[in-house]
């Protein structure tokens, strides 16, 4: 019976990160060749998987991946990623997180943040499953009742994996009011990550301000993707902070009150876009203040965070056509580097309010639960997909 | 002496339908109600723009006696774009389902269907609001947190902004009048929040003229909207379960309200050509050989836009208390 399943195919080359097919449909079943290695098998290498939604393993009541694979001794077996295989997902609603981690928590059981410039490094104890773009909140950063980096908990911050057990996030904690934290030694091993599931529902939007660079023009750093373009028109907002006034700083960057023409909004323009987190404004902030998150701990309490915000742009047409790109490329977000990722709208003028929801599956980097270290691809593979839902599933 | 039961002669048929569908638990739907509204024209492209002239610097110098005209200005205008986009859902219903069950599964079904683009109109927007407003931590309760509980201070702060970036208020007051337990409400720009917070409002107390203000107590409550749960200062609360909550993302692990406060033409809704709140009914005919299921379908057209960034915060607050709810 087909009349109302859906079907879709594709190919895609694969890369280190998790890979995301954005389909009209949230797919029951999907299937994935693994044609580099079909065509040439290597040890520990899948050749074939297969996942089906209703699928629960008795066991460990998780939703696993079937595999195909050429085991260590390039002999063909089945075998199964067990979590972090192919799942369907459905990127609709804002504030959906994953697990906790911290102290025995999550897949990990401790992590550390070390005082350094930006960026600061985040060492777990526990293979973090994070890849670079993925977005975290840190919470309970509290090392005592007195120190610790809650000045940093409860923002959202774009991380940089640099190894299993590393990644890193945009934010200076060499400041003389940050101390070291690590949830295996703080009070009450307090202090939890999680990961934000589906960052960008929406963009360009508000970010919070990790650096101001001051200039001729000013660079601006952000703590996660500011899915800004050049042409954007931007307000900046640095609040004032009770009983810490050096901390933002350069409170001339306040889009109100206007002393020249009062009432009236100064907003600034990007001219240039560094990459996920930097943009260049076309701001003079040469006699500005200097930026400074050395916020003191005690001020924690009702701080809130420097802002960039998008609010207009003076832009005339839509993204430009690229290699390999549609010919009317629509809107994009640069989850991290300068990596854009498709939204799956139509052409927009480059600049507009634009609407990033979502759905599809994605197939992470689970390993083979008997073999042990096969994942389902790696990086340069060629991998079509076969994704399904059906009208009929029988219970 | 024998008698009849029901044991012995039960009634045939067990069971009799309610003549009233019970009501589905429905969110308020508060985000819709404070847009301007906006329509594009059919075949108006994929984007709608919106045009805000910059103001123009007023001439607070003197001529003097020169007979020379000062320097021209150059009108300047900020520009806001937001793509259009659309959405649908439906159901396939068997024609067996609508013929043989007892209650019109066809007018139901499509109410639920009503509502639901109803509520996906106001979530979306919700979720807008929160990724693209700039935000405004509490810091006038006592809890210890960041964001702190909301305190009166915090009314007063957010009101304090949007009044000094000349935000256009919705409400106009209600001048006070002679009944016991009323008092008079300033005029006042939305809050949008949620529910949960309804005990932190009861238990704001009051800080000079400050107080909150329960919508029990208006002198008359003519102006006040269905959803509208109290005022402080020059904010009227608007409350909805569905108002957007971070859950444990506060620096200390607590919930975080997403406050949306604003004033007029701070966000607008866009539909296209009318293309909003399309019931689609399609009879079994069209779908296979034999004709059996029919399809009942919503579909609209929307696109949003923050069209005065100065005149909304989102007032970042979580809770004096984690008890109830």
């Amino acid at each position: 019976m087909t009349e109302y399943s859906k079907l879709a195919k594709g190919s895609f080359t694969a890369t280190n990160a998790t890979q995301f097919v954005y389909l009209p449909f949230k797919p029951d079943f999907v299937e994935i060749w693994n044609y580099t290695n079909i065509k040439t098998a290597g040890a520990s290498t899948v050749a074939r998987a297969w996942w089906d939604a209703g699928l629960i393993d008795p066991v460990g009541s998780t939703n696993p991946t079937m595999l195909e694979i050429y085991d260590g001794a390039s002999a063909v077996v089945f075998d199964t990623v067990q979590t972090n295989g192919i799942s369907a997902f459905a990127a609709g609603l804002a504030f959906q997180y994953g697990p906790l981690q911290g102290h025995n928590l999550g897949n990990i059981t401790e992590f550390s943040i070390a005082t350094s410039a930006s960026p600061t490094t985040v060492t777990t104890v526990g293979d973090h499953l994070l890849q670079s773009g993925d977005v975290i909140i840190f919470s309970n950063l509290s090392q005592t009742a007195t120190t610790g980096m809650q000045q940093i908990a409860g923002i959202a911050f774009t991380v940089t994996v640099t190894g299993a057990t590393t990644f890193t996030i945009p934010w200076a904690t060499n400041g003389s009011n940050y101390t070291a934290f690590n949830t295996a030694t703080s009070t009450g091993n307090v202090g939890t990550y999680k990961k934000v599931l589906y960052p960008y529902l929406y963009a360009p939007g508000v970010t919070v301000i990790s650096a101001i660079t001051n200039g001729a023009t000013t660079t601006i750093d952000t703590t996660s993707a500011h899915n800004l373009v050049v042409g954007q028109e931007v307000a900046i907002r640095i609040p004032t902070i009770a009983g810490a006034p050096t901390v933002w700083g350069p409170t001339q960057f306040n889009s109100l009150p206007n002393n020249t023409t009062p009432g009236s909004p100064v907003y600034g323009y990007v001219i240039a876009v560094t990459d996920y987190n930097t943009v260049v404004v076309n701001i003079n902030s040469t006699n500005y203040s200097t930026f400074n998150v050395n916020l003191p701990f005690a001020n924690v309490p009702g701080a809130t965070p420097a802002q960039l915000v998008a609010v207009g742009d003076v832009n005339t047409g839509g993204v430009q056509i690229s290699a390999g790109s549609q010919l009317y490329p629509p809107p994009y977000v640069v989850p991290i580097g300068t990596t854009r990722v498709n939204s799956i709208n139509g052409p927009a003028i480059q600049g507009a309010f634009f609407n990033n929801t979502r759905q599809g599956f994605y197939i992470g980097n689970g390993v083979a639960a008997v073999e042990g270290t096969a994942t389902i691809m790696q990086e340069g593979d060629i991998v079509y997909w076969h994704a399904y839902f059906h009208d009929l599933a029988l219970p | 002496m024998t008698i009849t039961t029901t044991g012995s002669l039960g009634p045939m048929i067990l069971q009799s339908l309610a003549p009233a569908m019970l009501y589905v638990p429905t969110p308020t739907m508060n985000y819709i109600t404070v847009c301007d509204k906006v329509s594009m024209p059919a075949n108006g492209g994929t984007t709608c723009r919106f045009m805000r002239p910059r103001a123009l610097t007023p001439p607070t110098i003197q001529l003097g006696n020169s007979g020379i005209d000062p320097p021209a200005q150059v009108p300047q205008r900020d520009i806001i774009d937001a793509q259009m986009a659309f959405f649908g859902t439906g159901c396939i219903i068997n024609e067996q389902v609508i013929l043989q069950d007892q209650e019109g599964v066809l007018a139901w079904v499509s109410e639920r269907l009503a509502v639901a683009m109803r509520q996906a109109e106001d979530l979306i927007l919700r979720d807008y609001i929160v990724s693209a407003a700039s935000q405004l931590n509490a810091g006038g309760g006592a809890n210890g947190d960041n964001p702190t509980n909301l305190g009166l201070t915090d009314f007063s702060l957010v009101a304090t902004t949007l009044d000094t970036n000349n935000a256009y208020k919705f409400m106009s007051g209600i001048e006070g009048m002679d009944r016991f337990g009323t008092g008079p409400v300033r005029s006042a720009y939305f809050m949008l929040t949620s529910t949960e917070l309804q005990s932190d409002f009861d238990a704001l107390g009051s800080n000079g003229s400050i107080s909150f203000l329960s919508q029990w107590n208006y002198p008359t409550n003519a102006s006040a909207l269905p959803s509208e749960y109290g005022s402080v200062a020059n904010i009227r609360i608007l409350t909805s379960s569905e108002a957007p909550v971070s859950r444990g993302t506060s620096a200390l692990g607590n919930d975080v309200y997403y406050n949306t406060v604003l004033g007029k033409q701070a966000i607008t809704h866009i539909n296209q050509d009318g293309f909003s709140m399309n019931l689609i009914y399609r009879d079994p005919y069209y779908s296979g050989m034999l004709a059996q299921n029919a399809t009942l379908a919503v579909k609209f057209a929307q696109a949003q836009a923050i069209t005065q960034d100065t005149a909304i915060r989102n007032l970042v607050s979580t809770r004096n208390s984690q008890l109830g709810v």
